[in-house]
């Protein structure tokens, strides 16, 4: 019998959002397409919803991000000048240059770091990790430690980058 | 035991080291300092990194009710299932703003054509047709009457018809005409209703009940999916559920086939059971369970025949339809053709699922 995917949503939805969120980056359509897994859920019935979840969602947010590049694309075609530089990284961070250098850094990684730093951090277990990316469970502990590193080192990276464009 | 690689150490911190690991590790760090200060760091890079996905939240926000996910319909294109909602709110909307255009004297309006493809669409082909005789035949009958009085094209008709003092009424009966007319080619429109209004009492007179133009093609409707009913709420879905199939004896499959004509049709992967519709009019239902407070029913019988599903005749409710209450009825169940059954599908979930349900009908294997 499939779980009850009522109590899934009320356990798992918030963790999928914010999984989400960090693919998608914009919070509305991050709560769309966790609703959207949920409603396909509801149709498919999957014998592991949580998990069956996070992939769905993770496939979704992929296609989003697809499309979002290929929008980008065309945007960059009629844009002719290049982004600003921001100007005073020395400043106080406000939460959108954080953001935006976390998913900078976020990129840095590879695939399988990321997706396993975010499973991870929307409270899935390693065991839930392994089944989802196809890692080994004793693998999974390596796998995370590299993508912290990673994350710390490029985001870090960033924020130098950002002092030395300043002052250049 | 040799120093701890960082993979083991962000596991135990982790809290998903095995816990035959965990001892062997935790003995390990107690007589081992430089592993003590790898943890140490490991320890703080992880809470750094815990950190920093953590400024990329999005904003708390209060969860949907569950419920509510029920009558999502996910990336469901619009066009499959309802190009005849499109279609005939695309005829009505033509026929209205023409009709609008072409009529200088305001003495009668159309109703807004919204209604329109609602009432159309709601009903069904073979008993619509039915119930529109009784009113059709006298649209017919003044066709015919009118017929020496028609001019050419429509808008000459009109300008004509004013200026040689013809009266209301017959402008009227003229302006009908042309509606009736225009309709005449859409062959594939189920049904396009154009109430009168009020204003034009001689005109009422004439015709008292709306003026309603059927133009059924049954031999299209068997080939496809035709759906039904825009807005259904699912509460009263769920109200109307199950009650009515209770007394009905259940079958065998080999005996559905034998009462179809052929094999009886369902979601093919979930639990069954066929009943026997009692009126013994050779239709069936298949319900089945999809979760424990979740069972469809998919009602099938022989295209073209009449059923008596909830105790109430097809044609009946059909005929119905002009009344306020109409739209609880029944009747908006939707239908599609699969074969040669004609199939129902209801249960206590949202149009859009039923109508993604009814998609995935069916023979059963």
């Amino acid at each position: 019998m499939p779980d009850d995917i009522a109590e899934v949503y009320r356990s798992t939805y918030p963790a999928l959002v914010r999984f989400l969120y960090r693919k998608v980056w914009d919070a509305a359509r991050a709560e769309d397409l966790a609703q959207e897994a949920f409603a396909r859920a509801l149709v498919h019935r999957p014998e592991n919803a949580r998990g069956w979840l996070f992939v769905v969602a993770a496939n979704m947010a992929r296609d989003e991000a697809r499309r979002a590049a290929r929008e980008r694309r065309h945007l960059t075609l009629l844009k002719s000048e290049p982004d600003a530089v921001h100007s005073a990284p020395d400043e106080e961070i406000d939460a959108d240059t954080a953001r935006a250098r976390l998913r900078a850094a976020l990129d840095q990684l590879t695939p399988r770091d990321r997706e396993a730093l975010l499973l991870w951090d929307a409270g899935m277990s390693y065991d839930e990790i392994a089944a989802q990316t196809g890692l080994a469970r004793g693998a999974i502990g390596t796998t995370l430690a590299r993508a912290r590193r990673r994350l710390v080192e490029a985001y870090d990276a960033g924020l130098e980058g950002g002092r030395h464009a300043a002052r250049g | 035991m040799p120093h701890v690689d960082e993979g083991t150490l962000h596991a135990y911190l982790d809290g998903e080291l095995p816990s035959t690991e965990r001892k062997a590790l935790e003995t390990h760090l107690a007589e081992c300092a430089s592993c003590r200060a790898t943890l140490a760091e490991e320890r703080a890079l992880l809470e750094r990194a815990t950190a920093l996905l953590g400024t990329a939240r999005p904003a708390e926000r209060a969860m949907p009710p569950f419920e509510q996910l029920r009558p999502r319909s996910p990336k469901r294109s619009p066009w499959r299932v309802r190009t005849p909602v499109a279609w005939a709110a695309s005829i009505a909307l033509a026929l209205g703003l023409g009709y609008f255009l072409r009529q200088p004297t305001a003495e009668f309006a159309i109703a807004p054509p919204p209604p329109a493809p609602e009432v159309a669409l709601m009903d069904r082909f073979g008993s619509q047709a039915d119930a529109n005789k009784p009113e059709s035949a006298p649209v017919r009958a003044e066709r015919q009457a009118q017929q020496p009085a028609r001019a050419p094209t429509s808008k000459t008709s009109v300008t004509r018809a004013e200026s040689t003092g013809l009266g209301a009424e017959e402008a009227g009966v003229l302006s009908r005409q042309r509606i009736a007319d225009s309709l005449a080619p859409v062959g594939r429109s189920s049904v396009v209703v154009i109430p009168l209004a009020a204003e034009a009492p001689q005109l009422r007179n004439a015709a008292p009940a709306p003026t309603s133009v059927s133009k059924v093609n049954d031999s299209l409707a068997l080939q496809e999916a035709i759906v039904v009913s825009g807005v259904v709420a699912s509460r009263r879905m769920q109200a109307r559920l199950s009650a009515t199939t209770t007394s009905w004896p259940i079958i065998s499959r080999g005996t559905a086939r034998s009462l179809l004509g052929t094999e009886p049709v369902g979601l093919p992967g979930l639990a069954r059971q066929i009943r026997r519709n009692p009126a013994n009019d050779g239709s069936v239902v298949v319900e089945q369970r999809i979760d424990s407070a979740t069972t469809i029913q998919i009602f099938q019988g022989p295209a073209g025949a009449d059923y008596y599903y909830d105790g109430v005749r097809e044609r009946d409710r059909a005929t119905r339809k002009d009344a306020p209450s109409a739209a609880a009825e029944p009747a908006d169940r939707l239908a599609r053709y699969v074969g040669k059954l004609r199939v129902e599908i209801a249960g206590p979930l949202s149009a859009d699922s039923l109508n993604r349900l009814l998609d995935q009908v069916q023979p059963l294997p």
